[in-house]
């Protein structure tokens, strides 16, 4: 493996297990090796990706596709199912929006535990502390707990957090939906330049932002990879695809075929695996 | 690889490569994270209620107070007698209570831990092993003041404290070891069923009677001290008594916990590192 590369993956699947009823998944962990007692709904299957160092890829594709299931197997917030996968480097991820905060902290007190959890030394995210506050500019809220934070300011500060990270590989997903337009380009402004030193990994429906940034542009679609390629190319399928299909949910069945009468559980598994 | 996930195997292979000291690594990696979280638990604690540092001291006083009464006065126990009066005897129990006490909160939070700390588990790339550390040294710092309180009366009392109050920090290492495999073990087990915190709030009062909390395993017939001595408790109990207030350390209670501790701690890593990987799913 040559050490250009950031992100490789093999034949990488994850499957969510759906358990018709509470008590199964007790029995899956005691006898889980003689019997299987729940059913598998695949949310990525065969996803075979190379991301090179110093590249920078957008991730497309609709609501339930699987992006941010993949984006955390890279991170290794959950672990695959089957498949391989290499991760060069240390990762710094913006997932959902400022909701890795204790809301009852202060900013000040988050930046020190996202730090930590970053991989930063206290003396290190005390230096940086200054500039955090700066880039995130939310005045003196850093001060605040944070549930009275708007979801703008979250996002800000999450954001801020990541930038100070000394990361190789940057994973936004969805970032900055919700920063003012000054904001915005302050954030384009730096990952414009991060890309000059890590990998950058963007999911988001902006596909201006995506033109603008990206080299590559990575599709998924229904648990697989159906698009990769130049952003343009990319893109213009996507767009095609999206204004054919009809906005039903279809899609969304999949996982209740089957499962009759016991869906409130299985729905609350969909709303698990996003 | 197994259909679900990790299977014994793989979770073989992967200790083996990482060598037998994995978890103690594993803790001290990300110990910036587990200093920076027990801050926030335990100025949580003092800043959040406004007598914070007077409820620390002012709680465990209390109990020793009304434990002393009822066993002495209330319903005098002959074993209270036995071991030197009223004062010597509350000592003694105050020193079952302090670690039976970390014992009871870990087990009973333990299996709601990572239902707890659910956010940050699924959004960011938080190392779920740590949180075991961090519970079982908010434990300590609470149960130190109380431990600091022991002392300062045993010095008022006796006008001296022996020797082996230096051996108390060697005593807590293998009890820590001990705490926290045990937490791994239930938090595990807890992320896939909440009938385990039910389980525990039974469970623990009746252990507490089977450990020397009231009694010394000495007052046991020569059978039963022997497995008072071998519960990781007990021994940590008996041992912090003789280190503290004086009298003969137990080598067996030394043995035993140490050998218990670590295969506890070992062996709740292991099940920890088998589950992790599922219980970002379930939780």
């Amino acid at each position: 493996m040559s050490s250009d590369v950031a992100i490789e993956c093999v034949g990488l699947g994850k499957a969510f297990q759906l358990y018709a009823r509470r008590v199964d998944q007790i029995k899956q962990m005691l006898f889980g090796s003689f019997h299987r007692f729940y059913r598998e709904y695949w949310v990525l299957r065969d996803v075979d990706l190379e991301i090179r160092r110093g590249e920078c890829v957008g991730v497309i594709g609709r609501n339930g596709a699987g992006k941010t299931t993949l984006l955390r197997l890279f991170c290794g917030i959950t672990q695959p199912t089957c498949g391989e996968l290499r991760v060069t480097g240390r990762i710094a991820p913006i997932l959902a929006l400022g909701a890795a905060f204790d809301h009852e902290m202060s900013g000040r007190q988050n930046v020190m535990i996202s730090g930590a959890v970053l991989g930063l030394r206290r003396a290190e995210v005390l230096d940086r502390m200054a500039s955090i506050a700066e880039f995130a500019a939310i005045g003196g809220f850093i001060d605040q707990p944070v549930r009275l934070y708007s979801s703008g300011m979250r996002a800000r500060l999450a954001f801020s957090i990541c930038v100070h990270a000394d990361a190789d590989i940057m994973i936004v997903d969805e970032a900055l939906a919700v920063g003012d337009a000054a904001f915005r380009q302050k954030s384009l402004a730096f990952m414009q330049d991060f890309r000059k030193r890590g990998t950058l990994i963007l999911v988001t429906h902006d596909m201006d932002q995506i033109m603008a940034l990206c080299d590559r542009v990575i599709w998924v679609d229904d648990g697989g990879i159906r698009g990769n390629g130049s952003a343009a190319e990319v893109i213009a399928r996507y767009n095609r695809s999206v204004e054919s299909d009809e906005d039903d949910g279809a899609r969304f069945a999949l996982a209740t075929a089957g499962f009759g009468g016991d869906d409130i559980r299985i729905r609350r598994h969909r709303r698990r695996s996003r | 690889m197994g259909r679900d996930g990790l299977s014994w195997a793989d979770a073989a292979a992967w200790a083996g490569r990482r060598g037998g000291m994995a978890p103690l690594r594993v803790g001290w990696r990300h110990r910036e994270l587990i200093i920076a979280m027990l801050r926030r638990e335990v100025a949580d604690r003092f800043s959040g209620s406004a007598f914070g540092w007077i409820w620390a001291i002012g709680a465990p006083l209390l109990t020793l107070a009304i434990y002393t009464l009822t066993f002495t006065r209330a319903m005098p126990l002959p074993v209270a007698s036995a071991q030197g009066g009223t004062a010597h005897y509350a000592l003694s129990t105050f020193v079952g209570l302090i670690v039976f006490g970390v014992f009871a909160e870990l087990s009973c939070r333990a299996s709601l831990l990572l239902h707890e700390h659910a956010w940050f588990l699924k959004t960011s790339i938080f190392p779920s092993e740590t949180l075991a550390w961090t519970a079982v040294f908010r434990a300590l710092v609470y149960s130190g003041i109380s431990l600091v309180l022991l002392i300062a009366f045993q010095l008022a009392l006796d006008g001296s404290v022996p020797l082996s109050l230096l051996l108390v920090p060697v005593i807590i290492v293998p009890f820590v070891l001990f705490l926290v495999g045990l937490v791994w073990f239930l938090a595990a087990v807890g992320a896939f069923t909440r009938d385990l915190s039910y389980l525990m709030i039974t469970f623990v009062p009746l252990l507490m009677l089977a450990t020397p909390v009231f009694y010394r395993a000495s007052d046991l017939p020569p059978g039963l001290r022997l497995a008072a001595l071998i519960n990781p408790i007990g021994a940590t109990i008996e041992l912090l008594r003789s280190a503290i207030l004086g009298g003969a350390i137990p080598l067996v209670a030394c043995l035993g916990l140490t050998i218990i501790s670590v295969a506890v701690f070992r062996g709740g890593y292991a099940v920890f590192q088998r589950y992790k990987g599922i219980v970002v799913d379930v939780i």
